[in-house]
């Protein structure tokens, strides 16, 4: 059953990933980022990680798409043509991805093969819920990396009302 | 445990079904008389001004932006919540100081004038 | 039960189509959103390894990442807008002023 899931997901989030890739329409390509971040969500959730998927799905799909839909509406991007890629460059490119892709994948997937050992081991206890247990530690042990995280946030709303009010003027 | 995942399955296949069900059926059991007014555009009523495609004003990004970083603290702000009694008086003055950095920019953006909209 | 490398090859995946989004598409928009397929690749390696090793570390790993990831979108969209109107196009290929 799991793993009937497992691989329904993994598939409507890569088939959406290449959309969000190769698309033309920047709305289609924001579309299917949606629906990549859902699939990650409810990966999340066969993790048994319950807290990121929601916060997966408030943020990315619910806030940050949001923002690039805004932007696209903004710019009227939908009826923008890009002039189309120079071919030989596009093959080049093409090539040395393929490559990478190569590097990135086999030592991932010969581990696959050879540790028929490599266990899933349960992170939660009876008592706690996942969130619980995510806040102990955050509020805790990554308390410095919280507070500093406040202050990449101001330093992000100063830094987009400069640029974004200079631009209305 | 994904055995707790069953009502959501079972309420996403429902509002599916339902969904499709409305459209596919009134598709086919509906009678259409178009008409050049019916199939206008509608805008509360009134004939539509300008095209649907016009470009959004600068605000609503500023606004959008204010949103997400606004969300984020949120997302802190909830598993906070959930252990605050264990924290107690220690997890309250780390969350003040996270809140007042970030009130610090909505001061900031305010004094700025971004949240007006002339 | 899914083995945590099967999670792990579609991390792989998804963050080679990043790579490709941001080296191939000149629209920086795109360009954007395939900067966060890459980040999101990584949030789904770092929670399948958190549950591999049993420990949440990485689980607050990703709540850090998301942080940054909305901060950079946000200025990084703030930025996209200004050079639009700046010099009405968003062609990567036509934003060439800091390059020599």
């Amino acid at each position: 059953m799991e793993a009937v899931l497992f691989y329904a997901l993994a598939a409507v989030t890569l088939i959406s990933g290449v959309f969000v890739v190769f698309l033309r329409r920047p709305i289609h390509n924001v579309l299917f980022m949606i629906l990549t971040m859902i699939g990650l969500a409810c990966l999340f959730i066969l993790l048994h990680a319950e807290f990121l998927a929601m916060v997966q799905i408030i943020v990315y799909a619910g806030a940050i798409m949001v923002l690039f839909l805004f932007v696209i509406m903004l710019l009227n991007l939908d009826e923008f043509v890009m002039p189309p890629e120079h071919r030989r460059v596009r093959y080049g490119i093409g090539i040395v991805l393929a490559m990478m892709l190569v590097v990135f994948l086999i030592p991932t997937s010969r581990s696959i093969i050879s540790s028929p050992t490599a266990q899933v081991v349960a992170t939660d206890s009876a008592t706690l819920t996942n969130t619980e247990i995510i806040a102990r530690e955050l509020f805790t042990t990554y308390l410095l990396p919280f507070e500093i995280a406040s202050i990449l946030l101001l330093a992000a709303i100063v830094g987009t009302v400069i640029i974004g009010k200079r631009s209305t003027k | 445990m994904l055995d707790s995942y069953l009502p959501v399955l079972v309420i996403l296949l429902v509002s599916i079904f339902i969904g499709s069900a409305i459209i596919v059926l009134s598709t086919i059991l509906g009678k259409r008389f178009p008409t050049a007014i019916k199939l206008m555009p509608y805008e509360c009523g009134m004939d539509p001004i300008g095209g649907a495609r016009r470009r959004f004003s600068v605000k609503f990004f500023i606004i959008g932006m204010l949103f997400i970083v606004f969300d984020i603290e949120l997302i802190f702000l909830f598993p906070w919540a959930k252990i605050y009694d264990k924290l107690m008086f220690f997890g309250f003055v780390e969350m003040l100081l996270f809140v007042v950095i970030l009130l610090a920019g909505l001061i900031y953006v305010w004094k700025k004038g971004a949240l007006q909209w002339e | 039960m899914v083995d945590v490398q099967h999670y792990l090859v579609v991390s792989a995946a998804l963050f080679c189509l990043g790579v490709i989004g941001v080296m191939f598409r000149r629209n920086l928009i795109v360009i954007l959103m395939s900067l966060e397929l890459m980040l999101n690749a990584v949030n789904l390696s770092f929670v399948a390894i958190s549950r591999y090793l049993g420990s949440i570390e990485g689980q607050i790993f990703v709540l850090f990442v998301m942080v940054v990831a909305a901060a950079e979108v946000a200025v990084g969209l703030a930025i996209a807008v200004a050079i639009f109107r700046q010099k009405g196009t968003i062609n990567v290929n036509e934003i060439n002023i800091m390059k020599w």
